[in-house]
């Protein structure tokens, strides 16, 4: 990077600089940092608009063209479309990645075969890259954000060795086919899936030799949690269910090994099975898996996390059980549970209640820029992966099966504050990644430019983030730019230009962006 | 789990190999500011008895790194008396004669030999057989449960939180995590912790004014001072590190050359570690991460593999840190702690499964070290809890010992609510 913010201050031509800096310094007593201020809610920064809500949390983030298409539609008619993906046309967004990461649609047995020793940590970096892309620029957005919340909940850690190979038909066949789908199908693709087999060692577990790893988290992370209060000896018939499932040595696909499927009688919660033949097998775990997927409590256990997802971190119970009883009710689809969801009054009632992670961040500052690709090539997306990897949330690279943790309290971090802070003025001051398309930042005022700093300021975040700033924020951005309200803006100066860089990224440094 | 292995990367350019300088030029005046509070300890040296007495705080820094995934402590610290340890796990176990003599009932894993010269000097002890009051299996409860610290409670906060809030003053740096960009849950609660991936990215990128640095920092606390907590807190936390760590990215660092740190994450969060405490800016308590340990399948061999590179990679960082720091490591009180141990019986994809007791590690001037500490519960069939090495010392027994003999703290009933009395004298008292 070499322009600066000393440099963007330069240009304007503004400042005469004092020479050294500061002499000795000590870290300030906590105490002493800074009069205590009341903190006001969330929703205090974000409109109250239904629309504006409903985008900030059923998609990647709001743009212009996002909220006239839901005024356009009513928020009913626009989630249904939303919900029903494959209707959006995203030509654009598929031709974008089927051109630019070919690879990625090869099969198991091709990428086993073609993807070379040395490439196989870019051939994952590259799923992830892919992703990126999708989040920023596709038009099935409430889809993506799923596909992200599916990807979590049945993670398959990436980069990591042993899944090269598998990792992205995982994440075409396993998570985005069914991410709208239902979730007993979904379960059922992934206990049947290289990737999830190998991730969590089901592919080695025999009837001579069961690894309860699988086993064990089918039951605690992907379908009825450990509120089930399930006894170890069941978490272990768990796992001899599962046996059999592996992976074919060769051509490294999905198997069924009925020589080595632990036979006999087997019990978890309610289920229960003879499970007399390792030929019948498969057909025992398939009738499990159902089971589990259709369970109250993997109902209440997915209901409680699409609500600290889309709703808040402490979500009302009475809005777990009736989304629970939703997806039972139409056996485990998703589409009605999110429809229950996001027109429920506690919906309604939660703006302002959630942040954004790093990761929603840094894409929603793409969207809101209008950033676009190189038009050849994957060096920028290479550069968004990495800005993902340092604010500590690149897509898929949470190294436990947990996934990453989706509560504001578990990101709270200054290091990471700095990091997004810090990108949100390279991005804006078009500095990193240099090859992104980037619209100049004028477009982000109206034809008819502002005349004055004040009118610019306040004209900008109705752009960035849909309201005027209160204006002791208003304030705060002036005195950054050292500029008066009254001050004319004309966009012949110089200084016109060099200082929006410097006042987009403070208002994207605010609640106003930050909150979710 | 398969195994996460990341490349030793490059470390990134913008540290600086130059001067050597042990410590920083401000953290030097800052402890001569600090000698007026402490007298009598010439013998130990001048860094050592100087540190850590500006903000108020003159306990132990408290470092505290995490191994999560379930550490094989069976492997690491081996009963070598224990007839059942190899036959438990003919392929996976280790052979007494690879293994470092401790004493006459352990050995250490070869690759944790860069660990012995401190076991020698006395500063790195062992508790074996450490276990939770209320066990379980499942990795995510485990790890919350450690964390939190307080079985049987409603206590949201974890343990590192609730001692820092016992404490009056501190500065931004008292409560640290390195390496991560999320905090470890014990330092959740009502004391701002300072989360960080390195010291060196902890910027401000592209300001190299002071009138600019200071315009973009009063617009940065005005823009989110009124903001919900979890977008203020740690703004204000960054801003008010900020000038810190910017002094500290001018001054470089280059550890003792002695030192010899792995080029890996663990490397570098411990290399910063050792810069935070040498830099005398008030760090009570650090926490670093050194995950991936959940060795279900292929853990590898003695001399090879995963187990093998992981028990390197924690020892050559530990010693180097302890190295670096040199005598102010009598200041300064290192432990692991990992959710579970390994099942005792191997599984037969040549790894283990989720178990219960495990193997602590205390390294410091203050630990009673050259022991094996905690009471031995046997690997006998009747001796294992449902196949797992019992639990015999309860993990919240070592941290208050810990707080309470090295770290200045009082009573244990706010931090470890429901604790008994019981401490298994692993730590010296501080003189």
């Amino acid at each position: 990077m070499t322009t600066t913010r000393r440099d963007l201050f330069k240009m304007a031509g503004t400042l005469g600089f004092a020479g050294s800096v500061g002499a000795v310094a000590s870290a300030l007593p906590i105490e002493a940092a800074e009069a205590a201020v009341t903190p006001k809610p969330g929703s205090s920064f974000v409109p109250a608009d239904q629309n504006l809500h409903l985008l900030r949390r059923a998609t990647f983030g709001p743009t212009p063209d996002l909220l006239a298409s839901v005024r356009n539609k009513g928020r009913a008619g626009w989630l249904d479309t939303q919900l029903d993906a494959n209707s959006i046309d995203d030509s654009d967004c598929e031709k974008f990645v089927k051109s630019r990461f070919p690879k990625l649609f090869w099969t198991i047995p091709e990428a086993k075969n073609k993807v070379a020793k040395g490439d196989r940590w870019n051939y994952l970096i590259s799923l992830a890259m892919a992703t990126i892309a999708r989040q920023t620029w596709s038009k099935r957005q409430l889809h993506e954000v799923m596909c992200d919340f599916w990807s979590n909940h049945l993670h398959v850690t990436a980069p990591i060795e042993g899944v090269w190979f598998s990792r992205h038909d995982y994440d075409r066949k396993v998570i985005r086919q069914h991410a709208l789908g239902r979730f007993e199908d979904m379960l059922i693709a992934s206990a049947q899936h290289p990737a999830m087999l190998l991730y969590l060692n089901n592919a080695e577990s025999t009837k001579v030799e069961p690894n309860e790893n699988y086993g064990r988290e089918l039951l605690e992370l992907h379908t009825v949690g450990l509120d089930a209060s399930y006894s170890e000896a069941e978490m272990f018939d768990s796992a001899l269910i599962m046996t059999g499932f592996t992976v074919d040595a060769e051509d490294g696909t999905f198997r069924y090994n009925g020589y080595s499927h632990h036979t006999g009688p087997v019990k978890v919660l309610d289920f229960e099975d003879n499970n007399p033949t390792g030929g019948g097998g498969y057909d025992v775990a398939l009738r499990y898996l159902r089971y589990l997927a259709q369970h109250p409590s993997t109902a209440h256990h997915i209901a409680r996390k699409l609500c600290v997802r889309f709703v808040s971190d402490e979500p009302d119970e009475a809005l777990v059980d009736a989304l629970a009883q939703t997806y039972l009710d139409n056996e485990s689809e998703i589409a009605p549970v999110l429809r229950h969801l996001f027109t429920s009054e506690a919906f309604e009632n939660s703006v302002g209640d959630k942040f954004r992670r790093p990761l929603e961040d840094v894409i929603a500052t793409l969207r809101i820029l209008d950033f676009k690709p190189e038009a050849r090539g994957t060096d920028s997306m290479r550069s968004l992966y990495y800005i993902c990897n340092e604010v500590g949330q690149a897509p898929f690279a949470w190294d436990l099966p947990d996934g990453y943790p989706d509560t504001a309290a578990a990101w709270q971090s200054a290091g990471t504050t700095l990091n997004r802070w810090n990108r949100h003025l390279s991005l804006a001051g078009g500095w990193f990644p240099k090859t992104l398309r980037k619209p100049p930042l004028r477009n982000l005022l109206p034809k008819r430019l502002p005349r004055t700093f004040g009118g610019m300021v306040d004209d900008l975040a109705k752009r960035l983030v849909f309201r005027e700033l209160s204006n002791e924020h208003r304030d705060v951005v002036l005195s950054l730019l050292q500029r008066r309200a009254g001050d004319p803006f004309r966009s012949d100066h110089a200084d016109a230009h060099w200082l929006m860089a410097p006042a987009v990224a403070i208002i994207l440094d605010s609640p106003y962006h930050g909150i979710r | 789990m398969i195994r996460v292995k990341r490349d030793e990367q490059p470390q990134c350019g913008c540290e600086q190999h130059g001067a050597q300088q042990e410590i920083g030029r401000r953290g030097f005046l800052k402890r001569l500011a600090g000698a007026t509070a402490l007298t009598g300890l010439a013998s130990q040296g001048l860094t050592t008895r100087l540190s850590f007495a500006a903000d108020g705080y003159n306990g132990d820094v408290l470092v505290v790194l995490s191994l999560k995934g379930g550490m094989d402590g069976l492997n690491a610290v081996v009963p070598t008396f224990e007839p059942r340890y190899l036959s438990l796990r003919p392929n996976t176990g280790i052979r007494e004669a690879a293994l470092i003599k401790l004493d006459n009932n352990f050995g250490l894993h070869p690759s944790l030999r860069p660990l012995k010269q401190f076991w020698d000097e006395g500063t790195l002890g062992i508790v074996h057989a450490v276990g939770m009051s209320s066990p379980t299996r499942s990795h995510f409860k485990a790890m919350a449960e450690m964390e939190r610290a307080a079985p049987g409670t409603s206590i949201r906060s974890g343990w590192l939180d609730r001692t820092l809030g016992l404490r009056e003053t501190g500065t931004s740096y008292r409560g640290v995590q390195i390496g991560a960009s999320v905090p470890s849950a014990a330092l959740m609660g009502q004391s701002p912790e300072l989360a960080m991936l390195s010291v060196d990215t902890f910027t401000l990128a592209g300001i190299k004014n002071a009138d600019e640095r200071k315009r973009w920092r009063r617009a940065l606390a005005d823009m989110n001072a009124n903001a919900p907590k979890p977008m203020a807190a740690p703004a204000k936390t960054a801003l008010s590190a900020l000038t810190e760590a910017t002094d500290m990215q001018r001054e470089g660092y280059a550890p003792r050359p002695t030192a010899e740190y792995p080029r890996t994450e663990l490397g570098r969060a411990m290399k910063d570690v050792a810069r935070l405490i040498k830099e005398g800016n008030g760090l009570q308590v650090a926490c670093v991460d050194f995950g991936d340990w959940d060795m279900h399948a292929g853990m590898g061999d003695v001399d090879d593999g995963w187990l093998h590179d992981h028990f390197s990679e924690f020892a050559r960082s530990v010693a180097a840190f302890a190295i670096d720091l040199g005598p102010i490591m009598n200041r300064v009180s290192l432990l692991t702690l990992t959710e579970f141990g390994r099942r005792v019986k191997e599984n037969g994809s040549g790894g283990t499964d989720h178990g219960h007791g495990q193997a602590v590690f205390l390294l410091g001037g203050g630990v009673e070290g050259g022991q094996i500490h905690g009471q031995w519960p046997g690997l006998g069939e009747a001796d294992l809890v449902d196949g797992d090495l019992a639990g015999t010392t309860d993990y919240r027994a070592i941290l208050a010992e810990a707080l309470e003999k090295r770290c200045g703290a009082g009573s244990m009933s706010e931090v470890f609510p429901n604790l008994s009395s019981d401490r298994i004298g692993a730590f010296k008292p501080r003189n």
